[in-house]
Order: C-alpha cells, then structure tokens, then sequence
C-alpha cells in the first residue's frame, strides 16, 4: 500500500510541476486583467505540491496504522489537483486578445464592491455562468458568441450577484430563512387536520418553502443585475431567455419541486415589477408584454402551482431589497439609464461609464436595429483602447 | 445560468473537511501510539475548530430534518439539506454507523473534539472515520457533476 500511495503522491508533484512549469511559460500572454488569477494558481500550485511532499513525509513514517488517512488525503489531493487542472488552469491557459471586452468588463464589475475588488477572476466559454468561489478565484462563464458583443454582457452583473452573496452569505442566509417563514406560515391551511390528505399537503408545503433558498438566491441576483445594469440587465434577460422553449413559460409542477431557478417567466414579472418600482413603469410594460404575447401564441397558460402567488409578492420583494441593502451593489445613475439623456449622446460621446454604454447599446439596438452592427463595433473597439473608462 | 457553482461549492467545502478529518486523524493516532507528533499540533488544533463550526451548523439543519418530511429545513442551500437528511439516515442505520457520534450525536462529538483523555480521542477517531465515510458519499455527487466520469 506504502508504494502504490508513494507513486500516486511522486505522479501528482509531476503533474503540479509540469502545470507550474506551463503557466510561467504563458506569463508573458496573460492579459493585466487575469494577471491576479494567473498569480493566485502558481501560489496555489506550490499549496498542492506541499500537500504532495507531506503525504510522502507521512509514507515515511512507516506506519501501517496511517495508511488509511495518507489514502483519503491522496484522494482528496487527486479531486483537488483534477478541480485545479479543469477549472482553473483552462480558463488562465485559454485566454486570448478576443477575451478584452469580457475581461475588461468583469475587472471593472469586481473594482465596483470593496469586497470583490481584490478578488481574482477569470472568463470561460460556456452558457452563462460563475463559480463564486471566495477562497478561489471567480470563474466566468460566457457562450463564445456573446464574448465579442455588448447586448449581453449585462448578465454578468447577476453572475456578480451570486458572488455578493457568497460574500455576505451568513446574513444573506437569514434573510432567506426569514422570508420562506412568512411563505411557510402563508401557505399553512386555515384548519388543521390530521389524515393522510393533510400529511402530503404538508410535505408539498415543506418542499415549496425549500425551493424558495435556491429561488430567493436567484431572485436576488436578477435584482442586483437591475440594480447595476438598470433596463440594458433587463432586455439582455429578457433576449436571452424568451425565445427559448416552453420551459421559460411553464414547468411541470413535478418539476418545480426543488428546481434550482424560478420559472424565467416569474422572474420577468419580478423583475418588471422592480423596474415599475423604480420609475421604469412603460419599459416594464413592453417587458411583460412581450413575454405575454409568445405564451399567448404557445397556447401557455401561467401557473406557478402555489410555488408563487402573487399575494406573495410584497414579502418577496422585501426581502430582495433587504438583501440588495446588505451586499449594496453599485446602483446606477440616472444619466446612465434614461433614454433621454442616452439619446442626447452622438457616435462621438464618450459614455461616462460601462453602465451608461451598455443602455446606450440597448437603446441604439431597439431604435435602430439596422445601424447597431457598425455602432458596436465602433463602441467595442473605443471601449477597448479606453485607458480611463474601464 | 447554471448553478454548477453549488456543487462546486459543496465539493471543495467537503474536500476541506476531509483533510481537516485526515489530519487530526493522523495525529489522534501517532498520540495513542505513543508520540507527542509536535509538529503536527497546531494543524490539528485548526482541523478541530474547523469540524466544530461545520457541526454548530450542520446540529440546526440534522434537528430541522429530524422533525419529518413535513418540517422545512430553513435557510441552507440544497447540498448542506441533503448531508443533514444523509446524516439523520445514517444516525438509523446502527448497523453500518455505531460510533459515537452516530450514536450519542453532536453533542457528545463537540466534547470528544476537546478532550485529552485516551478512550476519548480513540472514540473520536472511529467517529472521524465514519464521518468521513459520510462526507465521501455525500461529495460523490459534487464530483460527478463538477468533474464529470471518465
């Protein structure tokens, strides 16, 4: 047993020393942007190769009565160096000159919040997504298509969400818990029974009020999208999404039970209603209407099957606030949102922020569909050689 | 938007807790075959403060989930749900989990972490065994959908 954990140990110092190795070599392609990532994974490569050279120290005690804890400790090395290896280092090795526009915009989305500011991070290819990770860097994910436009980059601001969350998670936690007590204590049936009809309505209850952590969390991260992105978040999410299947609209109730994500359509009425909220009463109503109109011509009916009602509503909506309190995201400014002030901006303006450039885009996209392709790319490429902006 | 970040979460929370498990556990054992194992005091003192806290959380969410189908275990995100519900199984099932901490629950577990006596830390090194047997189950999960099979 000594020799097999031996040469699996002296196998992953390799491995580890070959992966150093690769990533000094590529120091010199890294952009500034992954500059912190690219340092944090050689750091961290010397934590694993640590951990390698203590499993062997241990070997060489000679003691039989250890061997199984060395074995855990070699799995638990191999899972790390195998996470390490897949996730971290590819989006480090990958990066290319196309990925400034991303990067460039996420470095700015962490400097906004003194907590993330110091965080390291990284894009990938993939539908979109992050690991919000605090101890490891944050991985970014962005289908490949996406990567080189504006449209969709606001969907980063609710990526950042989760990262906000996992920054102040503990009291982030509480929140939740607090909310799906008022859904728990509203859902409970006016008279009390004690039969079997009762005893699964109690567990159809139980299982609702659980789907709401994972719902509330989501919840959250669209607001912080609105909250940062203002109506540019909103469009993006509502592009994104609506033209994708039937499952956007309805799910099963079945499927409901413990579903990671609200039904997209109950995120759009949410989201409508914080943009109502906010003074964005007309874009509201295009957003719903929208989502209206395709579920009217796919014959859908909405129906969240008690997982939302909208008695619900204002406790949901609290909460999110409360939360959005407690992480504070960069909120944007009125200059940066309203369509007046944005189409007082020539092909010349300088936008003030990514914020107001990413509404500027929007509005230009949904007023003049047919010029938005040169304007991007104009819009891309002074937003890149920007030196003071990003 | 995928939420692979749960389990990824999840995952490298347990990888956490199983080197914290293995390395108290190496050094409960040098102690009980007679070495003072110095060197390695200070890493075990943080592996203890380190599974006290994960059991001051997990204690609430194993009483929420010891209450039935019909109680809502509150304020924890899926996978914490899931290895509270996997360690209430495991408390029923004397057969395949008998160590203290199984038998007698967290409480007993807390003292056992702080305790010099010897029939203590070898109570405490079957039920850091059977722990880890748990947590390698329960990140089974995580690893097959963060890494995929082969």
């Amino acid at each position: 047993m000594r020799d097999i954990l031996r040469q699996n140990n002296a196998d992953l110092l390799r491995e580890i020393e070959l992966l150093r190795e690769r990533l000094e070599t590529a120091a010199s392609a890294i952009p500034a942007e992954v500059k912190p990532c690219h340092e944090w994974i050689i750091s961290f490569c010397a934590q694993l190769q640590a951990t390698a050279r203590q499993n062997l120290e241990d070997l060489n005690l000679g003691k039989d009565s250890i061997l199984p804890y060395i074995l855990s400790n070699t799995q638990v090395l191999t899972l790390h160096v195998r996470l390490f290896n897949q996730r971290l280092v590819g989006p480090v090795l990958r990066t290319r000159e196309s990925d400034r526009l991303c990067l460039k915009m996420l470095r700015w989305i962490h400097s906004t919040h003194t907590l993330t500011q110091r965080i390291p991070m990284a894009l990938s290819d993939g539908d979109f997504a992050s690991w919000p990770q605090l101890n490891w860097p944050t991985i970014y994910f962005m289908p490949p298509s996406a990567q080189y436009r504006l449209l969709y980059l606001p969907l980063f601001f609710h990526e950042f969400g989760h990262l906000l969350y996992a920054c102040h998670e503990p009291e982030m936690d509480e929140l939740v818990k607090a909310l799906q007590k008022v859904i728990a204590q509203f859902l409970e049936p006016s008279a009390q029974r004690d039969d079997r009809h009762a005893q699964s309505e109690a567990k159809r209850i139980s299982v609702i009020v659980e789907t709401w952590y994972e719902w509330a969390h989501e919840l959250f991260c669209d607001a912080v999208g609105f909250q940062m992105g203002g109506l540019a978040y909103a469009y993006a999410f509502s592009m994104y999404f609506r033209a994708l299947m039937r499952d956007q609209y309805h799910i099963r109730p079945e499927e409901l039970e413990r579903r990671d994500h609200p039904v997209t359509w109950l995120r759009i009425r949410l989201l409508a209603d914080r943009a109502r909220r906010m003074g964005f009463g007309a874009d509201a109503n295009v957003l719903e209407d929208t989502w209206n109109k395709i579920a009217a011509t796919m014959g859908v009916v909405e129906d969240y099957y008690g997982f939302y009602i909208d008695d619900l509503l204002p406790s949901i909506q609290q909460t999110i606030d409360d939360m959005i309190v407690e992480a504070a995201p960069r909120a944007f400014e009125a200059h940066e949102v309203s369509a007046a002030e944005l189409l007082r901006l020539d092909s010349t303006s300088r936008p003030t922020s990514p914020v107001q450039l990413l509404n500027q885009a929007w509005r230009k996209f949904l007023d003049d569909e047919g010029e938005y392709t040169a304007w991007e790319k104009n819009a891309i490429e002074v937003l890149i050689n920007d030196k003071d902006l990003i | 938007m995928s939420v692979q970040w749960l389990a990824v979460q999840s995952f490298q929370h347990n990888q956490d807790l199983l080197s914290a498990i293995n390395k108290l556990s190496i050094h409960l054992r040098l102690q009980l075959e007679g070495s003072n194992d110095t060197e390695r005091a200070e890493g075990a003192n943080k592996a203890r403060e380190m599974l006290s806290a994960f059991f001051r959380e997990l204690e609430t969410l194993v009483k929420d989930t010891e209450g039935g189908e019909s109680v809502p275990v509150l304020g924890a995100n899926p996978r914490l749900r899931q290895l509270a519900r996997s360690f209430v199984t495991a408390k029923r099932n004397s057969h395949r989990f008998h160590s203290s901490l199984f038998r007698k629950g967290v409480g007993c577990f807390q003292q056992l972490l702080n305790s010099d006596r010897r029939e203590d830390r070898t109570a405490l090194l079957e039920s850091l065994e059977e722990l880890r047997v748990l947590l390698e189950e329960h990140m089974h999960v995580d690893a097959e959908r963060v890494l995929g099979e082969i």
